[in-house]
């Protein structure tokens, strides 16, 4: 018996059509391009609230005068299993090369068990806006890595940071399962 | 250049440190850095150096040896043995090195035991793996001195009291604590036969100490015999001193030392378990491997001292046969914990026969004896085979643990240490003895052998009739009586005794009584000057007579 090899390929082709998910309707998309917090403002609100009301800070009671690297702790707001958790994180690692905006910190919270990435927003210190949000993947301990790139303006305001300075940002972070609880 | 990729790496870690973009130093952040390097900052050509490397296991092997041959000497770490093996156990969890097979060995432990400590898990009551194995590393440290838990949870606090604790021993009150109790009883840094000989020198000492007290009178040989006592007790004595004293100064100097090493470094107490700690009863254990730590990271320190060195050692080779317990304050206090668990732990663990524990009425060795009845001898289970029909005896051996009680972290260092000696504190004890007998007794030697010089008769005389004053200008009055021999008067031998007014000298009062029979005349009397021998509460007989006088010259003197 001789294949028709063409109209074999057509109909596994319309075989996978019909098993294939609809397409996303176009407000989906539309909420998808849309940064969280303009998604759940109301949510947004309340973290932010408690956010700002976090005062995290450290007072150094130095008995020499050798010099301590110990870098500015970042007020942070975990949200985990539906529990929200106020921290601080240590800021390890900070780089900004060519709008490439590389940053590691460490998670002073203590959650069991580790949770393997974040979605991480940085809220401006003083007017309390968010300004990023991008995805932090846990390396080793309870350290956090984050890569991505910034805008022109960002670039130039926090291009001079270095890990000892105060950080001009606090964090919420927002682990899988919360997301998903929404 | 081999391996230039590990370079790289290592230089962008400095730099980063140094322009500010990386917090942590590139050893303390060793782990992290590797991480953020590999996986982002690698150029192509490095990522595949790197697999050429981890290809193979000899490959694998090659980088470790150039690693502690030539990485760690060209990075100025040779004063820190343990910085090379930190390293390689930081890097050994992460990618690539994590599948590498000869990195297995640094995966699981820094080859670094120290002694264990007894944690119990939730509702535990007393189980092997209650006895955690810790190991410690002492770090060069960029910023102030800490202790960081590695594989566990503990309040930085905590570990702050055993770091203070460990310091305290090096260079505070703990040090002073371990001194006194090594000088009172604690074993000699020289050979067996000369402490045979030092013991037998002290028993000589007493032995002559108990002669001249109890013996015949030594009459010619007293010189002789107080000589050979006071040569004997100043040898050992001297020999005793200096040798205690160049063990408390060495050891303060290598103490001052470690003391300073430790507020420069980091020291990373690693205990695997995950665990959370609650209380404070792991202070001790935490404590001492702090202490074993520093002499890990540079053996160089203690060197220079018999009592450091020796305990450290010890401490290295037999570190694995003990375990700690004991809630310790800053200034190495301890404080009583709740013991009978813990004692249960150790008793399961065949490893463990030594457990250090605060002085508390449930570690006494009876206790611990009954509790070692309890626990069932660990037996194999037995073997249910057919063709096995010869008996088989299990020679379960029963548990055997040893407590040491301890009201101070000095005192755990001396049971450590291996300092304790029964022959050292019974010749101490008789040293301290003989040594206060000989201090009482020395003026009444050195009269013996340099004798005061032999007085002379001075005025006043006696304006009575019926006492005759002999004073003598000397300023040892106890070394000399007065023997008065006449055949008028009744003979009389009286003591020179010192006067209590200013400017008036020592004499001896003769109460002048007529014989029943007199033969001789009144004027014919002769006075004469001995020298008393004394040995603290003996009296020997009349030494060298050293002035004679006539009676009637010593009732003229001064009323010419």
């Amino acid at each position: 018996m001789k294949t028709n090899i063409p109209l074999l390929l057509r109909w596994h082709l319309a075989q996978l059509e019909n098993q294939a998910p609809p397409p996303p309707r176009a407000a989906r998309l539309l909420a998808q391009t849309q940064p969280w917090w303009d998604t759940w403002p109301e949510r947004f609100q309340a973290l932010v609230e408690r956010l700002s009301h976090m005062d995290v800070a450290f007072g150094h009671a130095m008995t020499d005068a050798s010099h301590v690297r110990t870098g500015f702790p970042v007020t942070t707001l975990v949200e985990h299993a539906g529990e929200e958790t106020e921290t601080s994180a240590r800021v390890l690692y900070l780089s900004l090369r060519d709008r490439r905006f590389c940053f590691r910190f460490h998670l002073n919270a203590n959650i069991q068990p580790a949770v393997e990435s974040f979605e991480v927003t940085f809220i401006t210190d003083g007017k309390m806006t968010p300004v990023l949000s991008a995805s932090a993947a846990r390396s080793v301990d309870n350290e956090y890595r984050v890569d991505l790139q910034v805008s022109e303006e960002l670039a130039r305001e926090w291009g001079n940071l270095k890990v000892t300075d105060r950080m001009p940002f606090r964090l919420l972070l927002r682990s899988a399962s919360s997301i998903s609880d929404h | 250049m081999q391996f230039v990729w590990f370079w790289t790496f290592w230089h962008w870690s400095k730099e980063g440190f140094q322009d500010g973009f990386l917090l942590r130093s590139p050893i303390q952040g060793i782990g992290g850095h590797w991480d953020e390097w590999f996986r982002h900052e690698a150029s192509a050509s490095d990522l595949r150096a790197i697999e050429e490397t981890g290809r193979t296991e000899s490959s694998q092997r090659q980088f470790i040896a150039w690693f502690f041959r030539h990485w760690a000497r060209e990075t100025n770490w040779r004063e820190n043995r343990m910085v090379p093996r930190f390293v390689l156990g930081q890097l050994a969890h992460l990618p690539p090195f994590n599948r590498w097979t000869a990195f297995d060995k640094y995966r699981e432990q820094y080859g670094a035991r120290g002694i264990s400590a007894v944690v119990l898990s939730a509702e535990s009551k007393g189980e092997a793996d209650d006895v955690r194995r810790l190991e410690a590393l002492a770090l060069p440290s960029d910023s102030n001195s800490s202790i960081v838990p590695e594989g566990f949870q503990a309040d930085s606090a905590e570990l702050e009291v055993s770091r203070q604790a460990a310091f305290s021993v090096f260079r505070g009150k703990g040090l002073l604590y371990f001194l006194a109790l090594w000088t009172a009883g604690g074993d000699r840094p020289y050979a067996r036969w000369l402490k045979i000989l030092v013991g037998l020198g002290w028993a000589t000492v007493a032995g002559l100490i108990l002669y001249l007290l109890f013996g015949p009178d030594a009459g010619e040989h007293l010189v002789a015999l107080s000589a050979t006592l006071v040569s004997l007790w100043s040898a050992l004595t001297l020999f005793a001193v200096g040798m205690i004293c160049t063990q408390v100064i060495r050891a303060w100097q290598a103490g001052k030392l470690c003391g300073e090493r430790l507020q420069r470094s980091e020291v990373r107490l690693r205990m695997d378990g995950g665990l959370t700690l609650k209380g404070e009863s792991a202070g001790l254990a935490f404590s001492l491997n702090t202490l074993l730590s520093l002499y890990r990271a540079d053996s160089q320190l203690a060197q220079r001292s018999w009592l450091w060195r020796r305990l450290f050692r010890r401490l290295c080779t037999q570190a694995g046969s003990w375990a700690a317990t004991g809630v310790i304050t800053a200034d190495g206090r301890l404080k009583s914990v709740v013991l009978q668990p813990k004692l249960r732990a150790c008793l399961q663990r065949p490893d463990i026969d030594h457990i250090l524990t605060p002085n508390q009425r449930d570690a006494t060795r009876k206790s611990v004896d009954l509790m070692v009845k309890a626990v069932s001898p660990i037996a194999p289970a037995p073997i249910k085979s057919s063709a096995l029909r010869a008996g088989w005896g299990f020679a379960a051996e029963e548990p055997r643990l040893q407590s040491h009680r301890c009201r101070h972290v000095a005192q755990a260092l001396m049971v450590f240490g291996g300092f304790h000696s029964k022959w050292q504190k019974a010749i101490s004890a008789l040293a301290v003895l003989v040594s206060c007998a000989m201090l009482l007794a020395l003026p009444d030697l050195r009269s013996i052998l340099v004798p005061p010089p032999a007085p002379v008769a001075v005025a006043p005389s006696s304006t009575s009739p019926y006492y005759l004053w002999v004073s003598l200008d000397t300023k040892a009055p106890a070394r000399f009586q007065v023997v008065l021999e006449s055949e008028f008067w009744s003979n009389r031998r009286v003591r020179v005794l010192p006067q209590r007014a200013a400017n008036v000298p020592a004499r001896a009062e003769i109460l002048l009584h007529r014989l029943p029979t007199p033969t001789g005349r009144e004027d014919d009397a002769t006075i004469w000057v001995e020298r008393r021998l004394q040995f603290l509460t003996r009296e020997y007989a009349a030494g060298e007579r050293v002035g004679c006088y006539s009676l009637a010259y010593l009732t003229r003197l001064g009323h010419e």
